[in-house]
């Protein structure tokens, strides 16, 4: 469980933007939000992994069943 | 025990929190989100070692097993009450936060109960 998810996380969301900016530009404002929507799938599901992991690790630890 | 990548590792998630807060607003809590569980992932080990200390120490007492894992339970909860609210204030909602810490505290009430019990118990055969 290192730090480099957090720069991860980081790299999706600059990336989303930058997706959906150029995407306005061209003309194509749908695919832009659909593209955020996307990226924001995305990270939420590396943040539930990352939540779940958390749990099961204290469900070990703290004797919670 | 490294307490200075804690410390960095929290510094470098504000900042990037911070970032991320300008580019797009929504990955805000996600980050803090992350940065948090990696903190939260780094003391386990050393929070395994305290627990297998008093559980040695339990062990010589003639208490039942029950009243151990019941106080470790209540840690696990404050520690997890702690780890949401914490996130919900940085939302900016302390109020959900407040009430998961309503909650935690009458979960902590509820697994005290038998240690309270056997406590009466014990004053109970003290008294003449």
């Amino acid at each position: 469980m290192d730090y480099s998810i957090i720069l991860k996380i980081a790299a999706i969301g600059i990336l989303t933007a930058v997706v959906s900016q150029v995407l306005k530009n061209i003309g194509k404002d749908e695919i832009a939000t659909f593209s955020t929507l996307a990226g924001v799938i995305i990270v939420l599901l590396m943040a539930v992994n990352m939540i779940n992991e958390l749990f099961n690790a204290v469900k070990q630890l703290f004797l919670i069943y | 025990m490294d307490i200075f990548r804690i410390i960095g590792i929290g510094l470098l998630t504000c900042v990037v929190a911070l970032i991320i807060k300008q580019i797009r607003p929504e990955f805000y809590i996600v980050v803090v989100i992350t940065g948090s569980i990696v903190i939260l992932f780094m003391i386990v080990d050393e929070l395994r070692i305290v627990f297998e200390y008093f559980l040695s120490i339990f062990n010589k007492t003639n208490l039942n097993y029950e009243l151990f894992s019941n106080m470790i339970k209540i840690i696990g909860v404050g520690f997890l009450t702690e780890f949401a609210n914490g996130i919900c204030v940085d939302t900016g909602n302390a109020s959900i936060g407040e009430k998961v810490v309503i909650a935690g505290k009458i979960l902590i009430l509820c697994l005290a109960l038998p240690i309270i019990s056997s406590l009466l118990d014990v004053i109970i055969e003290i008294l003449p």
